[in-house]
């Protein structure tokens, strides 16, 4: 019996396998239960013992080692194999593909988002009120009579329905109706934020009849009108993100605030855009004043005690002068061309 | 409200420019729209031609020979009235062109050099004149200035006056304001009382016991007047601010209209009887009026008339018939006080805008009645001459008094800013307020007759603070307190934004963009969804805007439409928004709309979207709300917008959680470039507000045991509902299934018409260990007895 020649044989064999049946044969023929080293194991027995132990041993060294050979060509087909199916699976990755639009948050999702962070961090809440008024919630409470030009200030829109009192709901010309609401419904302190639709009978490219304000109410001991002034210029810079922001508060005139005023923001144009901050011109950015005592009478509020300020701020105009737009129809034609190049992604909304 | 620089100048002596007080007029509340000033013009010069020829390569050219009193030039001009002589304004080389907004650059023009340019109107902006060159009559000497030459140098002001503000309707008010700002002085006003009143009016008033809207009335009777053009300083002040003069008695009224603020009527006294009414209108009663309109009145319009006759509409507009023209002869001057409330109404409802309308309705200055009679009979007897008759009056003209207790405090508390009483009472007295009986605390404050806007203690510390400055206000910002952030957490509303938020980012993530549509229904989507009684805007700006909408669908499928015709073929779009159900009952609610366009593209496929893939985004959307679609009822939707079979409604109880489906064919035929569209509509806010706000998730901890998978097949009745079974199924056994999951619906002829054949996958899985054999064929027999039963189901496996 010749261990060497044997190895030699099945060695040469396995190199000779080109496919994982090939190699199965093989090993078969040699490991198998009739397969030649089983053979040569089984005849162990008809030797001596002295026999058995050398022969033995050597017998089984082969076996091992033939077992590992069969094992790694196993291995180096297998991969051989793959190999080649995957020379057949290329695909043709230059293929373009199909073009798609961006998916986006509208603009004014942003600045929704943009002014409840903002003055959530001043501690305001936010409160909401319906887009369908009564007179009294859009007007009268709010020490705007009628017959009075302050109403010619707003196109109001009327619904034909008429409310308990017999007069014909509106559609809110601003979110004022939220401090009445709110006021009536909750004591002071009351320091919330509304932000939400508004309605007006016009429309160009400035004015929409439908579009967006936020209204701001801080009520209580001693809130004034340096606070007033304090936290729309703090949230001026924060939303514009301009730090270095002139300002100009002027006397204005609404029935519901008392005194009042218009705030503005200082503009220069730099290579024909607006750039905010700085320069000698005005850009009107919202209206504001201390709460007239008479609107907090009519809601209840002890004005020897309560005092406070409100605010409305244009979300759409903010929103335009922010981003540079200058439509404020495109905001609601619905189109995603639009809305693709001016919204916003998952990531910055 | 608009005036000149000199016209302020006849009440306020002054030495600040017209810059300085443009910027107090908005320091004052009285924003300054705009300030016409042409300083800049004084670079144009007159220039006289001194002679001129054809130009050789062009028709309508001359080539001119211009002078400028310094230099020769020579200038190709195309205007129809070039001669020889004619003296015109001069622009050279490099100036800027207002008009056309260029600037002036020296070349040739068909051939021949021109050196500048003889200017239009237009080209200044001062017209929209465009015929010829101008063409100066006076005798002015080249190289002068063309402000000098066109009278350019008074600059025009243009003011928002805010409703309260009925004071600052004439150039008086506005110089008195200018005044207590510390810009100028102001200057009693300049006119003479005419003494002798000769003879009584034969012309007498009578206020009608009608709840009409005349509190007082008071007239001159002008006998033999002289109307004709009025004088030129006149005339240049109404030029000044684009009015048109019209003859001397009407030029008067609409000059002290403006210059005073106090409107105040002529009549031809020959036109009218001698028995003039304050009365209501007749219903229907019908008046010619100054601006050519015919106007029916009804029975709350306050007339003056005399017997049937309506002669003009008061405090509004008067009548054209008994208007004065420049044949008259004899004239009846009218100053009246009329309640600012019937004028704003009587206004609103006949639709004029008058300038005395507009005065009349935020009050007058009751104690410039007679102030106003007495300068205009001074001017009409200066003008015009004739005799003046005594005053006839009707009514009673009361005093205007109001006193306000006004504490100095009041100022410091509201404003944050300590301001000594001195400077306060200092400010009041500046704005001619008096004050009584004043102690450190407190003073009494008499309000001046021409602020009637000024009522209580806090219209005085605006009166303080608007002149004291707004810049002069110290800034502070109140930081937020613990509880309010705590408010914040605990509100439902900001709840309520987190989750809109939630949403918002889902829909995004999953490729749908977001819009933001008007509120709105057109009459045509109106009609087309059938929609039940909706609400109708009374005053709409378009059919398109006409309704309140009470759904989305539609704006969404036009704004898919419009999408569509701009190339977009894969529609995908949602919004989160209101929609109107009453006057009292909105919801916010998520309206989406996919289109299923087919795919043309033979190497990026995708899947068909279909009802199931509808279903999906459904069930991935509620899930971002903390919630499980499979928790909800489903039926099908009745709604008339959807598909009757491929569409389903969930229901929490009695509440609408969504609905969803395949828009309705019929909708769709409306859009005929559009195809197949699937909406989602999920009203959110019935859902729990603090459920869907949540943001820690519960914690299943996850068993270590083996678990196992097995599948049921069942033969159903074909209408039942699936997601019953699956909560039955997964209630037989809360703590070992943990999974059904249904995988295969076959629907066939050989099945019968009212069966159908589904197959779901029960996932078993015990906390506490691996399962043996026994336990699992257990619970399989009894999954396998429990649902036939319950659900009448015939077992297919």
């Amino acid at each position: 019996m010749d261990i060497k020649k044997v190895l030699n044989e099945v060695t040469k064999e396995i190199e000779q396998c080109s496919s994982q049946q090939e190699l199965q044969n093989v090993k078969v023929a040699y490991l198998g239960k009739k397969g030649k080293i089983t053979e040569l194991l089984k005849s162990l027995k008809d030797l001596s013992l002295e026999e058995k132990k050398s022969s033995g041993s050597k017998l089984n060294l082969l076996r091992i080692e033939v077992d590992n050979l069969i094992k790694n060509k196993f291995n180096d087909l297998k991969i051989e194999e793959i190999n080649s199916k995957l020379k057949n699976e290329y695909l043709d990755i230059s293929f373009p593909p199909p073009n798609s639009i961006a998916s986006k948050a509208h603009p004014i999702s942003k600045t929704f988002d943009e002014v409840i962070t903002i003055f959530g961090s001043m501690g305001y809440s936010v409160a909401e009120g319906p887009d369908i008024e009564t007179d009294f919630f859009n007007f009268s409470a709010l020490n705007i009579p009628e017959n009075h030009p302050a109403r010619e200030m707003q196109d109001t829109f009327y619904i034909d329905d008429k409310d308990k009192e017999g007069k014909s709901y509106v559609l809110r010309t601003h979110t004022s109706p939220v401090q009445i609401r709110t006021l009536l419904n909750q004591k002071p302190p009351v320091k919330i934020i509304a932000p939400g639709r508004t309605y007006r009978c016009d429309s160009d490219s400035t004015h929409s009849p439908m579009f967006h304000q936020v209204e701001g109410l801080f009520v209580n001991e001693n809130a004034n009108m340096g606070d007033l002034k304090g936290t729309l210029i703090e949230f001026c810079k924060q939303f514009f993100n301009v730090q270095n922001l002139k300002v100009r508060f002027r006397p204005s005139y609404f029935p519901f605030t008392e005194p009042s005023a218009e705030m503005d923001i200082a503009y220069e144009i730099v290579d024909n855009k607006i750039q905010l901050g700085q320069g000698d011109r005005w850009l009107e950015i919202l209206g504001c004043g201390m709460v007239n005592p008479i609107v907090l009478e009519n809601c209840n509020v002890d004005t020897n005690i309560y005092q406070g300020f409100a605010f409305g701020v244009g979300l759409d105009r903010i929103t335009m002068l922010k981003y540079g737009l200058t439509d404020i129809r495109s905001f609601f034609s619905g189109n995603l061309n639009w809305i693709a190049s001016n919204g916003f992604t998952i990531g910055d909304f | 409200m608009k005036f000149s620089y000199s016209w302020l100048c006849d009440h306020l002596e002054t030495d600040k420019n017209a810059n300085e007080i443009g910027e107090a007029l908005t320091n004052l509340g009285l924003e300054l729209e705009s300030l016409t000033d042409y300083s800049e013009y004084s670079k144009f010069v007159v220039a006289t031609i001194k002679d001129f020829r054809k130009h050789p390569n062009a028709d309508r050219l001359n080539i001119c020979k211009v002078d400028d009193g310094t230099n020769t030039y020579q200038v190709i001009c195309g205007a129809n009235n070039v001669k020889k002589g004619l003296k015109g304004i001069f622009a050279k080389d490099g100036m800027y062109i207002p008009g056309t907004q260029i600037n002036l650059k020296k070349g040739k023009i068909r051939g021949e050099i021109s050196e500048g340019m003889l200017l239009s109107e237009r080209e200044l902006n001062l017209s929209d004149d465009h015929e010829g060159i101008i063409e100066l009559l006076d005798d002015f000497q080249n190289g002068t200035s063309a402000v000098e030459a066109l009278k350019l140098n008074d600059p025009i002001f243009e003011i928002g006056i805010t409703p309260n503000r009925g004071d600052c309707l004439g150039v008086r008010g506005v110089a008195r304001d200018l005044s207590a700002k510390g810009v100028g002085k102001l200057k009693p006003l300049n006119f003479k009382k005419i003494n002798q009143l000769e003879f009584s009016s034969p012309i007498i008033w009578n206020i009608n016991n009608d709840d009409n809207s005349c509190e007082y009335v008071v007239s001159r009777y002008f006998k033999n007047v002289n109307n004709s053009k009025s004088p030129e300083w006149l005339q240049k002040k109404l030029i000044s601010l684009g009015l048109r003069p019209i003859n001397a008695l009407v030029d008067i009224t609409n000059y002290i209209t403006i210059d005073l603020g106090r409107p105040l009527h002529v009549f031809d006294a020959d036109k009218i009887g001698k028995k003039l009414d304050m009365r209501l209108a007749n219903a229907n009663e019908r008046i010619l009026a100054l601006d050519n309109k015919e106007y029916t009145l009804d029975k709350n319009t306050t007339v003056i008339a005399d017997g049937d006759n309506a002669l003009a509409i008061a405090g509004i507009i008067g009548g054209d018939y008994s208007g004065c023209t420049d044949d008259t002869k004899n004239v009846f001057l009218e100053v009246a006080l009329f309640n600012p409330n019937s004028v704003a109404q009587t206004g609103r409802t006949l639709g004029i805008n008058s300038d005395a309308r507009y005065r009349f309705e935020r009050g007058l200055d009751k104690n410039m009645v007679i102030e106003g009679l007495e300068y205009a009979s001074y001017l009409i007897n200066k003008i015009c001459g004739g005799l003046v008759s005594k005053n006839i009056e009707a009514g009673k003209l009361d005093n205007f008094e109001h006193k306000i207790n006004y504490n100095f405090d009041y100022f410091n508390k509201t404003i944050g800013l300590e301001l000594d009483p001195q400077k306060q009472i200092k400010i009041l007295k500046d704005l001619k307020f008096q004050i009584n009986k004043s102690n450190e605390k407190e003073c009494e404050v008499l309000v001046p007759s021409w602020r009637n806007d000024v009522k209580n203690k806090i219209d005085i510390v605006e009166e303080i603070i608007r002149i004291y400055g707004y810049e002069n206000i110290k800034q502070s910002v109140p930081s937020a307190s613990i509880e309010e952030i705590d408010k914040i957490d605990n509100s439902s509303t900001n709840k309520k934004y987190k989750s809109i938020k939630k949403l918002k980012k889902t829909l995004i993530s999953n490729g749908i963009s977001e819009v933001i549509t008007f509120s709105f229904h057109s009459i045509r989507a109106q009609e087309i969804l059938k929609g039940d009684k909706s609400l109708k805007i009374s005053n709409a700006i378009s059919d398109d805007q006409s309704y309140m909408r009470n759904s989305m669908i539609f704006n969404h499928l036009e704004s898919a439409e419009l999408n569509f015709k701009k190339g977009f073929k894969n529609i995908q779009l949602f919004e989160i928004g209101p929609i109107y159900n009453s006057p009292q009952s909105q919801e916010n609610i998520l309206s989406l709309l996919i289109s299923t366009e087919e795919n043309t593209n033979s190497i990026y496929k995708s899947e068909e979207f279909n009802f199931y893939s509808l279903t999906e985004l459904t069930s991935i959307l509620i899930s971002s709300l903390n919630f499980d679609i499979k928790q909800f009822n489903i039926s099908r939707s009745t709604s008339n917008t959807y598909h009757p079979g491929q569409s389903a409604e969930l229901f929490m109880g009695k509440k609408l959680i969504a609905r969803y489906g395949k828009v309705h064919p019929l909708i769709m035929e409306e859009f005929s470039k559009l195809k197949n569209f699937y909406a989602i509509e999920l009203f959110f806010e019935n859902l729990p507000i603090d459920s869907i706000s949540r943001t820690n998730s519960i914690n299943i901890p996850d068993s270590q045991f083996q678990f196992s998978e097995k599948d049921f097949s069942f033969l159903f009745e074909k209408e039942q509902n699936l997601y019953e079974v699956q909560r039955y199924v997964k209630g037989l056994d809360k703590n070992l299934i943990k999974n059904v999951e249904f995988f295969d619906l076959y629907i066939a002829k050989d099945l019968g018409d009212d069966s159908k054949s589904v197959t779901f996958r029960v996932t078993i899985q015990s906390k506490e260990k691996t399962l043996e054999e026994k336990d699992l064929e257990q619970l399989h027999k009894n999954i396998l007895e429990k649902v036939s039963n319950k659900f009448k189901a015939k077992i297919r496996s």
